[in-house]
């Protein structure tokens, strides 16, 4: 099952994404792009219309709070990754200031770019951005509304500079999104599990990744793929395993099962789909297989091929080597109720501590087709009420996980709030008569958990800076902190009310209550 | 895919497949544009792509991620062994910017050599990724298919229709890889853009040293970094800075409509009336309802700057004016937007569009239902015909056998399959084999094969070909 070619796949994760670096390509290389890159055409422009004598610009980070959302908190991920990869080190040589000003002399037709305050900054900082950046740290969970980073220049002669990585930045939108919408997808499964089995054996493989393909770009599966392996060890997105190698300290941060394809079955011809599947059995004796069972038929494969041809060959494999069966088409709840019927009925069942029915430990259901928070919600309880376990089910999600998701999914937004001119701080916001949930933050910031233990964000400088939780992860081109996936995942683990929904309604209550208000 | 080799039929020797974008009843998008192939090609698929190192990590590498040893070392070897590590696979399509009604074959991957009839199907999961230059283009088409529709109907011609949709999309996007590959694709039918990773791509993988132009723009942090008292010294500012260009100044940081009716329309209106239309004032509200913030925001302008009517009688402001709406908009929003300004006898000329979300994010696969699927085998020297036919959804069936792409008597684009039709018919072109790449298309060879047609500019004038087209997509042809 596990796409893509770490031989094409791991070029991507060294290279940049322009592809400049090798021979072949009889280009610049990666200079130019890097530059260009960071920012938005219109970007360039800007330094000539902050106010005069401006020393200082600090902009924040945040996933706007908004009214009827299904996502309350966040998952911050994927900071480190922008940082080691774009930003730190030096940034800025003589070289790309040449290519910039060539291109945007073209672009904008007219002479715009800033050549002397980029050669400043390779003059006076050996080309590293003098930018300080601050961050929850990553893993960690944050309801919407709560400053996540912020960004301010460390030198006055480069106010500009904090504004000009924002459109870098503001893709943070995207881990966070991913990371965010997995760890929903972890609630719902803990929750089915614990109900319907006791206990929680095996969540973090109940998701796997299916989204290699359905995903925009390389770099994109890279990074969404990642922030999915934060809550779950399940995927078959090979880039997301080299990222989190890369850039998060973690050797293999999940695992697969070899697995059939409908072109590995239906090459064999339609008469002889029996063979294809015996194939893959022969093959792939002693682990787990996973086989696509809807080219043709999926009732006939379950109720003739599975269930009566290669009955015996199945009950001859064990836990460590099932059979998981993957319908891929119809309805996703009515077509996997029925292929559990006729399972139930060819390979029999028992009951677990909890009397629910579970299949002989060496066949399990893997449904990888149209599966959203939504789908996976419906077929938990459709199996629970037909009394069946969740243990028997495992989830392949693709576009719904990496990307079928937005920027307004979360209202991620990136503004300024702070502004220093003639050496005066002033806070300052825009609140747009037309829209006051476009409403930005005013000052300097800081996150802090209050007396009732939650997270809340203090403006205009105010709080007591002992008490910030935001860390400094960038400063003057050097990383400062550097995460493990494994932090990360600790920070991310689910709590005991999330898993337990009716022993913590005190909590609840206090919590609701605090968003009411508008605290979080 | 590491695993399927141990799967296929013994003695396979070819394994052929296909890309389409699935036909799908009432879907709104009936055509595609065929885009992004070539960077792919050159990007990740020329020259060698083997080597020892290479075989060495991924060995380890899926040691681990199997817990098991299932990466077949050999097969890859004999890649580098017998082919220098290039790929022994040909890949055939249609050539770049071509219109393509859907449920067509797109392009067909093959291997020339026996021993690698499994390198097909293993560089799937990168050439489906097709799916999205693919999308991106065919949308930022139909944008301008409904742009030029209003503009032609309230000004009478399509001047500077290829500047009407901005792309803003940079922001928005899940990375800078999908930034610059969406950035290109939008390129193929305007040249106004915001995402420079898109210019650069346009630049290193299809020949085009600046594909596209921006103008110089306020953003909100450069406006309330002012202060809330001193919005108008900030929109002088840019004024001042950039006196013989066009400028964009994003004007709803506290209260778009106070700033048109105030700001712009009195206190700085000299300044304003000053400019001419090489350097107009280009107003962006970003917030509230679209459609009804730009009517309110237009009526204002037209109030405090008056109007002229253009040669087919609807309104336009000044030469030294002009508004682009940049929030909110998708393809209807904009069909709603044009469509109101027109019934308030507002010609289109006074307004430009920025795209984000819906022009680079908001798409995925689904959305023009795009496949790669197997379609024809050879084993044993003998070939088959493959196909999936799921019984639980129809429409998820493949195409069966070698397949074609030509132009029926009709005019019309259509797939042969099973291996039938002329070969000379075949609109396919080989674009990759062995290693190499068979043909370099141009953005600009690229944009003259996306241009609108006649008929889709001025949509009355063709009846009797949009019948035939109608008649032969219900017939199922296309």
């Amino acid at each position: 099952m596990c796409h893509h070619n770490h031989i094409i796949e791991s070029d991507l994760i060294s290279r940049d994404y322009d592809g400049g670096v090798t021979a072949k390509m009889a280009t610049a290389g990666t200079t130019l792009f890097e530059l260009h890159r960071l920012t938005r055409n219109q970007w360039i422009t800007h330094y000539k219309q902050y106010p005069p004598n401006v020393s200082k610009i600090y902009s924040y980070f945040e996933c706007r709070r908004k009214k009827g959302s299904q996502f309350s908190e966040v998952v911050f991920f994927g900071l480190q990754y922008l940082l080691k990869k774009y930003l730190i080190g030096q940034v800025v040589t003589e070289e790309k200031i040449q290519e910039a000003k060539i291109f945007y002399q073209m672009h904008f037709k007219q002479a715009v770019f800033d050549e002397e305050s980029w050669r400043k900054v390779l003059e006076k900082h050996d080309g590293r951005l003098p930018i300080r950046i601050k961050a929850v740290p990553e893993g960690r969970i944050v309801p919407r509304g709560n400053v996540l980073f912020t960004v301010e220049n460390t030198d006055p002669d480069f106010y500009w500079l904090t504004n000009y990585i924002e459109t870098m930045l503001v893709q943070m939108w995207y881990p966070i999104t991913v990371a965010t919408i997995s760890r929903e997808f972890k609630k719902i499964l803990a929750k089915h599990l614990k109900a319907t089995s006791g206990g929680l054996e095996g969540l973090d493989l109940k998701l796997h990744d299916f989204g290699y393909r359905g995903v925009s770009s390389q770099e994109s599966a890279a990074l969404g793929g990642a922030a999915h392996l934060v809550n779950f060890c399940s995927t078959d997105t090979v880039a997301g395993l080299l990222m989190a190698q890369r850039y998060y300290g973690c050797p293999m941060a999940g695992f697969s099962i070899p697995a059939a394809e409908h072109s590995t079955i239906i090459s064999w011809g339609r008469s002889r789909e029996k063979e294809a599947f015996e194939r893959v059995l022969d093959q792939f004796s002693s682990v787990p297989v996973s086989v696509v069972s809807d080219s043709y038929d999926i009732f006939n494969a379950c109720k003739h091929i599975w269930g009566d041809e290669l009955k015996e060959r199945v009950m001859e494999r064990n836990q460590d080597s099932c059979l998981v069966i993957r319908p891929d088409s119809g309805d996703p709840a009515e077509t996997l109720i029925e292929v559990i019927k006729i399972l139930g009925e060819r390979f029999g069942f028992s009951l677990n501590s909890v009397g629910y029915k579970v299949l002989p430990a060496c066949l399990r259901i893997i449904q990888g087709d149209g599966i959203d928070l939504s789908s996976v919600e419906e077929i938990l309880q459709k199996l629970s009420d037909e009394g069946w376990s969740a243990e028997n089910i495992f989830f392949g999600c693709g576009s719904a996980l990496l990307q079928k998701l937005n920027r307004d999914t979360l209202s991620c937004a990136f503004k300024c709030s702070y502004v220093e001119t003639n050496g005066k701080g002033m806070d300052v916001y825009k609140q747009p008569v037309t829209d006051p949930s476009k409403g930005s933050k005013r000052g300097r910031l800081l996150l802090r958990r209050n007396s009732d233990g939650f997270l809340e964000t203090i403006e205009r400088g105010a709080g007591k800076p002992e008490e910030d939780l935001l860390v400094t992860v960038f400063e003057n081109g050097s990383l400062m902190q550097d995460y493990t996936l494994e932090e990360i995942r600790k920070n991310a683990r689910l709590r005991d009310e999330e898993v337990n929904p009716t022993l913590h309604n005190h909590e609840q209550e206090l919590l609701h209550k605090h968003i009411i208000n508008g605290v979080h």
